[in-house]
């Protein structure tokens, strides 16, 4: 028989206190005092060990005991051969739990770095086309309202564009249904793609571009963008990092949850634009097309470097143009 | 007689909660690490972990409550949430025709979803090894969390204190300990007042502020200073609004807590609610602040504080021996809707 350690009992029929102790006689826990009971201890679930929390020890039929002398308990606990669970042992432990802190840093950047980009791009490309179009609906109609006017190009101009695109190969020989349509903006020199296969092209870009090879070099860039399901991949992300921010600061403000995905969005966005200018590199070359023209897309756009939005999240014009050069 | 003898009978038993951020951000953190680890799996355990530790902690009249939810439970729970949210999400990008018709089966299930994760909530705690449970049918639920809300949307909200109060009379007259169900007897009035006075503040307020502010935006103007100054004393302006924004929410918060526990009971235990407009602002700003600057990691030292001070701000009035309670003859209820509360994050408390 063990010392014993002074107890609250709860039958689980009633709120009624009984004042007990608590020892241990061979496998089998006594209690003694207001009511009298024994159990063998293997019947017994004792809660979780803590330093500020009252500990339980539970009885098969709702009944349970709370022990507030945490020292004496750990003592009857010790000598009856009980043992906390590995995870215990690290929330008690001050070098598990900075330990813990670290590895945690490292999972979520591992997450963010490798396993998120990877999972997005396999998710991007197993989504049919046809929902990946409904993605982009609708925001050609709302930049129309807004942002763009028709353009001032004349329809043979706009048609020898489209013509002389159209006769490039890719280099991968598969090619995205796309259209390129044609405007004119307030928002000065620009170029995107939306989901829904349609690649913009301003007016101001299109005087922008020394020559036609340029505009081709521009174009197969966006049509990177297409091809390599750039939007997707980010719609992907930008919503998973935004649902584990939510996870992590969730229940303090949405302020501050929506902080992060903002500011991590910036590093995939850079990575984009390099996979684009590699594709755009790749089908340049694969039509002969000399390197230099697409060069000097990053050089035009370079010289109005004051933070076009074309260029505010792109890797630096001077950085690409030598990338481009360097492939040459 | 014994109406003579009952003032001397009441004995004022205040909550307390014995959790520390220090030892909650260990546990904190050992969970955040396994749920990742996991991808989410372990999340179910860490919420079972945390409730524990939080519900062993709070103790009133020498007892402490305790969390009996079952992690695999949860962790069922949460998948259908998951399934349920991601298909509700993927339905609005596919087409908005499918998109809608997502939203109103959602808005459809969600009120019974409520309803089921209050019970599983209330079954799951118990205080003397007694079992807290929530009675209520689904028609309460569909008239409270569904038709009543859809009626106030078309009332331009003028209904919002009717509507709480309809809600806190649902939720705190169908509460059990036991076999004794918890009273509830704030009026639609008294809500009404609540709001009123809330919206006379936050608008004396607002308004004070535009003088001020506008004033002297139109000063600077006037007196022609350099564009920096304007620029700021605009700045200011729209920074004092923010700010007096996030000092009005504490008040509703405080305003809100104390009407409902004021008047709610349990049998002839009444309860008592005593929360101060500047220590939530304190508390609530400086957590803020706090998480910010450490990125996160106060985060359970804030959840521990403004728990422990809504908590111990609570007290229940007990009138006599709370030895009498019996326990019902009660049966396990499912954890979706818990699931699917938790990632909608409902806050149910208010």
């Amino acid at each position: 028989m063990t010392e014993s350690v002074s107890a609250r009992y709860f039958d689980g029929q009633t709120s009624r206190l009984y004042h007990v102790t608590l020892s241990v006689d061979g496998d089998q826990a006594v209690l003694a005092g207001d009511i009298e009971r024994r159990c063998p201890l293997v019947q017994l679930h004792v809660s979780e060990r803590t330093s500020h929390a009252v500990r339980k020890v539970s009885f098969p039929d709702g009944a349970y005991l709370e022990i507030a002398d945490q020292a004496a308990f750990n003592k009857l606990l010790h000598t009856s051969g009980h043992r906390d669970s590995l995870v215990v042992r690290l929330q008690q432990s001050w070098r598990a739990t900075l330990l813990a802190l670290l590895a945690t840093v490292l999972a979520l950047f591992l997450c963010y770095q490798y396993v998120l980009p990877l999972a997005a791009k396999g998710l991007a490309y197993a989504l049919p086309p046809a929902v990946e179009r409904q993605l982009g609906q609708g925001v050609l109609d709302m930049l129309d309202r807004h942002v763009f006017a028709p353009s001032a190009l004349g329809q043979a101009r706009q048609d020898g564009l489209r013509a002389q695109f159209a006769r490039l190969a890719t280099p991968d020989g598969s090619r995205l249904e796309h259209r390129i349509v044609f405007r004119k903006s307030k928002i000065g020199p620009n170029a995107f793609a939306l989901p829904s296969g349609d690649i913009v092209l301003t007016d101001e870009m299109v005087a922008l571009m020394p020559d036609d090879l340029a505009i081709m070099g521009v174009l197969a860039h966006e049509l990177g963008h297409l091809q390599r399901r750039h939007l997707t991949r980010r719609i992907i992300q930008t919503s998973a990092v935004g649902a584990g921010a939510a996870l992590l600061f969730g229940d303090v403000s949405t302020v501050v949850a929506t902080l992060p995905p903002l500011l991590l969005d910036l590093k995939y966005s850079r990575d984009v634009e390099r996979e684009a200018d590699d594709y755009a590199i790749a089908m340049l070359r694969h039509n002969g097309i000399a390197l230099e023209h697409l060069a000097q897309v990053f050089v035009a756009l370079g010289k109005l470097d004051h933070g076009t939005p074309y260029l505010s999240s792109h890797p630096a014009s001077a950085e690409r143009v030598a990338r481009i050069r360097a492939a040459q | 007689m014994d109406i003579d003898n009952q003032p001397a009978t009441i004995k004022r038993e205040a909550i307390t909660f014995s959790a520390t951020g220090s030892e909650y951000f260990r546990i904190w953190i050992v969970n955040l690490l396994l749920s990742i680890v996991t991808l989410g799996i372990y999340s179910a355990w860490a919420k079972v972990r945390r409730n524990r530790y939080f519900y062993s902690s709070t103790h009133l009249a020498g007892s402490s409550f305790e969390y009996h939810g079952n992690a695999i439970a949860i962790l069922k729970g949460r998948i259908a949430a998951v399934v349920l949210i991601a298909a509700y999400n993927i339905a609005f990008q596919v087409s908005p025709f499918l998109g809608f018709i997502m939203f109103v089966l959602m808005a459809a299930i969600l009120p019974w979803l409520v309803w089921k994760s209050l019970q599983f909530k209330l079954y799951n705690t118990s205080y003397r090894g007694i079992r807290f449970g929530f009675g209520g049918s689904a028609k309460q639920a569909y008239l409270y969390f569904l038709l009543l809300p859809i009626l106030n949307a078309f009332t331009l909200g003028l209904l919002t204190p009717f509507l709480h109060q309809r809600m806190k009379r649902f939720q705190h007259t169908e509460s059990r300990f036991g076999s004794s169900h918890f009273g509830f007897d704030a009026s639609v009035g008294s809500f009404y007042k609540t709001y009123l006075l809330f919206f006379a503040i936050f608008i004396a307020g607002l308004v004070a502020l535009l003088v001020l502010g506008v004033g002297s935006v139109i000063a600077s103007f006037a007196t022609n200073a350099s564009d920096p100054s304007k620029i700021g004393g605009l700045l200011l302006a729209i920074g004092a609004i923010y700010l007096w924004m996030f000092l009005v929410l504490p008040l509703f918060l405080t305003m809100i807590q104390n009407l409902i526990w004021n008047h709610t009971r349990l049998q002839q235990h009444q309860f008592a609610s005593q929360l101060t407009w500047g220590r939530t602002t304190f508390i609530m700003l400086t957590n803020l602040l706090g998480i910010v600057i450490t990125l996160g990691l106060f985060t359970p030292f804030a959840q521990v504080r403004w728990l422990k001070y809504r908590l111990e701000a609570t007290a229940l009035m007990a009138h006599g021996s709370l030895d009498e309670f019996v326990a019902a003859t009660g049966q396990q209820v499912s954890a979706t809707g818990e699931g699917v509360v938790d990632l909608l994050d409902f806050d149910l408390s208010m």
